[in-house]
């Protein structure tokens, strides 16, 4: 009896994915439910606020347990001795961390925890190994990295960096008059001497395409491409962006990602200003970061913005803790300016409405923790065949970009690409070959230790061989 | 509301009375009964049209709690309307009515009937009524929830609609899962009580019956005399089952995972087992003088407390001519009812446990005017949402009884005779007294009555709001007025 209940629950489970234990239901964390449950994966929630975890199992098939998550009695009621992997996304790191080191007592599972505070964030890796966790989160972190990727090359609403940064994908809009509209794909090569580029979605008019050779280009198209770093400049140069990192940046709120932005801007020689309201707040700021210029004022005073110099600046990134503070400010920056502009938002609930106000470059910290962990689970629940390396959402999740590990034989190796029978919505964006970026043509083929990156409508590819059609 | 969502379950559940219709037929093919015939016509009628049903897809399977309470409503009721039919047209029972009656009575595990020789049923009937039981008990949703295949969370939905108890909570992760171990549980549970029955001697058909009657705490006995003819041995069994299917099914589950300890610390099964307990040692106490022995005396007092508790309603004595005292312990027991989470009815022992928790801090409060105190249940502090809830479950309790009370009152019967056999109806017990008693039947009741016990029932089953809600207006109203401006929409 026992035995034929167990393989009933675990012959479900090896089928369908891990046991995962989420403890903290922020943002964060729901946004973790709402893209986990969907792939099938056994999931328990934690959260000492009862209403929380009702409403959220009412919305999806999950579990719910109400405690704290560093109990060690709470987490035996979630069932972590059988887990596989615990993610502790609470308001506060020390929890957070503690959760994991108590779990990490009991059982062997993998630990994640979400690490926030700078103090901490500059011994991320010794805590990891000390600690044995899995992984460490730092969504502000992760937001401030993507926000300064995008003010290194302005004209990109949005980077994502593959291979360990040698390759990249750029999004941007296609202007008025500009030389690719009205064109086809395939005349690029043709007609353009930097085309060691690849376009690998388009988005128009709400919809979002895998291109072939034969698709046309037209205005007001946002266009993803890979390439590596210096090919992608190069090709944006001619075909006629300004390719210069932005000279100054006007950051709004004095958080932990603003305090991490602006630490990366200074480094990379931008002049950084910081307008903060709380004073104590403005004084810690101005120990930390001794090169930027910090005022204590309200942000979102439009005199004081005018005052310091809003019309001239050449980049503008409000980071305040209200999503709709953040909205309001980039939409009186683009009325008022030509600043190149980035918004934080963090909850995801309107992101629909968020994409049709043109706001530019959107960076969303929770989907970036998400990615993180989702790519890790991906990985782990088929961590026998090929590994995936990163995995990124684009277009609000409708096109997931892949890259994948080619480790054992298969069907596809030493295959020329053009005759693999490839599911529709699907390319084969780059090759890693020993650290060179490889932008396929049909006559390439896959081998073995390459890494590979897909771009596809298509989720919850899981191996390589999944992009075959079958 | 999502009504494409609620036809396409309640296609399905269409489909699986299909099936499970096809039962009675093996039983007629075996005992050669013509009446198996009407089975099978209405067993292809029903597997049609759940098939035209749920035929399409809905596109958006988001369901809310209330979309979950009226698909549990609607499908229940379904459920009876076409669970009758066969019964009528075999003109075994030849009021449709009185069919309906019978058949809610199985599905609601409540045991009463109307029928005054049981014993002139066909074979396939017998089982029909008896198997009703074995599927309300558990519950129809949470057997679909089990085996079709439904993407999306907002399921939970539904079991929470079916399934009784303040509260509602899956046993692991998956609701699939939650719903397949409940009904392994069940099964084995059903099972191993049939086996037992035939070592004990009881001729197959009997232990089958008597096992899955058992199992869905129904009552329907295949004899007059229900379980009173049977042999001690089998009382005993049956007494013992009863007991167990009343006890919340999370204690099955602990023990089943090595949990023993949580499982014996359960506050809920301690309670019950002090009641039961203190109510056998009472009746046992009042009725010696009546049996030869104090064995005999202690038997009939644990079958009928354990029957009354769990909402069985098999009856082994007619305890109707047991002293008063014994009899207002049965009555009390009718209201009690079993644990949440097992497959009784009544008002459910954790209720009863948070009301009294309730009551003592009322009465601290009057002495420490300022003190606060969180009622605490199973370890764990209680959201004064579920205090509420079980409050305004009290109340709309009491509501409902008086009102069908009045309504049953109509035709002067006895008041002992209107009263209990509203709180068995309710509870989902079966038999009560006097004229409901355990030697009698509900047949004398006008086709209105009859008509006001089956709402009862059902209420009773869904524990009282997902039926009421069926009957709200301003649900249809909100669900009629979305639907013109979907079309309004769909115009433009």
């Amino acid at each position: 009896m026992l035995d034929f209940m167990s393989s009933l629950t675990s012959g479900e489970r090896n089928k369908h994915g891990l046991k995962i234990i989420i403890v903290g239901c922020g943002n964060v964390g729901s946004t973790l439910v709402e893209q986990l449950a969907p792939e099938g994966h056994d999931i328990t929630i934690i959260d000492t606020d009862a209403t929380v975890v009702q409403s959220i199992t009412n919305m999806y098939d999950i579990m719910g347990v109400v405690g704290n998550g560093a109990n060690y009695s709470t987490q035996t009621e979630a069932g972590i001795e059988s887990a596989d992997l615990i993610i502790a996304v609470t308001n506060s790191d020390e929890l957070n961390l503690l959760c994991c080191t108590i779990a990490k007592q009991s059982t062997n599972c993998a630990a994640v925890a979400r690490v926030r505070t700078p103090d901490y964030n500059a011994e991320t890796s010794y805590l990891r190994k000390s600690l044995g966790l899995t992984m460490i989160l730092n969504p502000e972190y992760e937001a401030a990295r993507e926000a300064a990727r995008v003010l290194y090359l302005p004209t990109a609403l949005e980077i994502n960096s593959f291979a360990h940064g040698q390759a990249e994908m750029i999004k941007f809009k296609i202007p008025e008059y500009n030389i690719l509209d009205g064109k086809p794909i395939y005349s690029l090569s043709r007609e353009l001497t930097n085309n060691h580029i690849l376009i690998c979605a388009i988005e128009r008019d709400g919809e979002v395409y895998i291109p072939s050779g034969n698709f046309m280009l037209h205005t007001g198209d946002i266009i993803s491409f890979v390439a590596t770093k210096k090919n992608a400049i190069a090709f944006l140069g001619e075909i006629g962006f300004d390719t210069k990192q932005v000279k100054n940046t006007m950051i709004v709120g004095g958080g932990r990602a603003s305090y991490y932005l602006a630490k990366q801007l200074i480094t990379m020689g931008i002049d950084v200003k910081i307008i903060e309201q709380n004073k104590s707040r403005c004084e810690d700021l101005s120990n930390l970061l001794p090169e930027a210029i910090i005022i204590n004022g309200d942000g979102t005073d439009s005199e004081l913005l005018k005052e310091e110099g809003l019309e001239f600046a050449e980049s503008f990134v409000p980071l305040t803790g209200k999503d709709t503070e953040n909205v309001m400010l980039t939409l009186y920056a683009k009325q008022v300016s030509d600043a190149k502009v980035v918004t934080k938002i963090n909850r995801s609930t309107f992101k629909n409405v968020i994409a049709k106000l043109d706001l530019g470059s959107v960076v969303y910290p929770e989907y970036i923790t998400s990615e993180a962990i989702i790519k890790y689970v991906r990985a782990k629940k088929d961590s026998y065949n090929s590994n995936i390396e990163s995995l990124y959402h684009l277009f609000d999740s409708r096109v997931e970009a892949i890259e994948f590990l080619v480790e054992k034989k298969s069907e596809l190796i030493n295959v020329p690409l053009m005759e693999l029978s490839l599911k529709d919505n699907l390319l084969i964006a780059f090759i890693n070959r020993n650290g060179k970026i490889l932008i396929p043509r049909g006559q390439d083929t896959i081998q073995i230790g390459d890494t590979v990156m897909i771009v596809t409508t298509h989720t919850g590819f899981y191996d390589l061989e999944d992009i075959l059609e079958k | 509301m999502n009504t494409s969502m609620v036809r396409y379950i309640i296609g399905n559940i269409l489909k699986i009375e299909a099936v499970f219709l096809l039962l009675p037929c093996v039983v007629a093919i075996f005992y050669k009964e013509s009446q198996g015939w009407n089975y099978l016509l209405v067993a292809i009628l029903s597997g049609l049209l759940g098939f035209l049903l749920s035929l399409k897809k809905p596109k958006n399977n988001i369901f809310y709690l209330k979309e979950g309470c009226i698909t549990t409503a609607l499908s229940w009721i379904i459920l009876s309307l076409v669970g009758c039919i066969p019964l009528y047209i075999t003109n075994e029972i030849p009021n449709l009515i009185d069919a309906f009656f019978e058949i809610v009575s199985g599905f609601t595990t409540t045991g009463a009937t109307i029928l005054s020789d049981v014993e002139a049923l066909s074979h396939c009937s017998l089982f029909w009524r008896c198997f009703t039981h074995w599927i309300g008990g558990m519950g129809v949703l949470v057997f679909l929830l089990a085996i079709v295949p439904m993407n999306g969370g907002s399921h939970m939905n539904l079991m929470r609609a079916e399934s009784p108890g303040p509260t509602v909570g899956k046993l692991v992760p998956k609701l699939k899962i939650t719903a397949r171990i409940l009904y392994v549980i069940y099964f084995v549970l059903t099972v191993v009580e049939f086996i037992l029955l035939l070592i004990a001697g009881t001729p197959v058909f009997d232990a089958l019956c008597l096992s899955i009657g058992t199992a869905g705490t129904g009552g329907f006995a295949v004899k007059n005399t229900s379980v009173a003819d049977y042999s001690s041995a089998v009382i005993w069994i049956v007494s013992i089952f009863m007991f167990l299917f009343g006890v919340n099914f999370n204690m099955y589950y602990l023990i089943l995972y090595g949990k023993l300890k949580k499982a014996l610390l359960m506050e809920e099964v301690r309670a019950y087992v002090l009641i039961v307990t203190a109510s056998i040692i009472g009746i046992t106490i009042s009725i010696l003088s009546l049996y030869p022995s104090l064995g005999e005396a202690l038997m009939h007092a644990a079958f009928q407390v354990t029957s009354i508790i769990s909402t069985t309603g098999f009856a082994s004595a007619d305890y109707e001519v047991w002293p008063g005292f014994a009899k207002s312990i049965l009555v009390i027991l009718t209201f009690i009812g079993a644990c949440a989470g097992s497959t009784g009815g009544g008002i459910k022992i954790s209720r009863i446990l948070i009301a009294i928790k309730v009551f003592i801090k009322e009465i601290t409060s009057y002495i420490h005017p300022k003190s606060i105190k969180k009622i605490q249940m199973e370890g764990k502090p209680l959201e004064d949402d579920v205090i509420r809830a079980t409050s305004v479950y009290f109340l709309t309790f009491i509501l409902i009884f008086v009102c069908s009370f009045l309504l049953v009152a109509l035709e002067n019967k006895d008041f002992t005779t209107t009263f209990t056999a509203i709180a068995a109806t309710l509870n989902n017990v079966g038999p009560g007294l006097e004229m409901v008693g355990p030697t009698q039947n509900f047949g004398h009741f006008n086709w209105f009555s009859k008509l006001v016990m089956s709402f009862d029932m059902i209420a009773g089953r869904l524990e009282l709001f997902p039926l009421l809600l069926l009957f709200t207006p301003a649900i249809w109203r909100e669900h009629f007025s979305t639907r013109i401006a979907e079309k309004k929409k769909n115009k433009h």
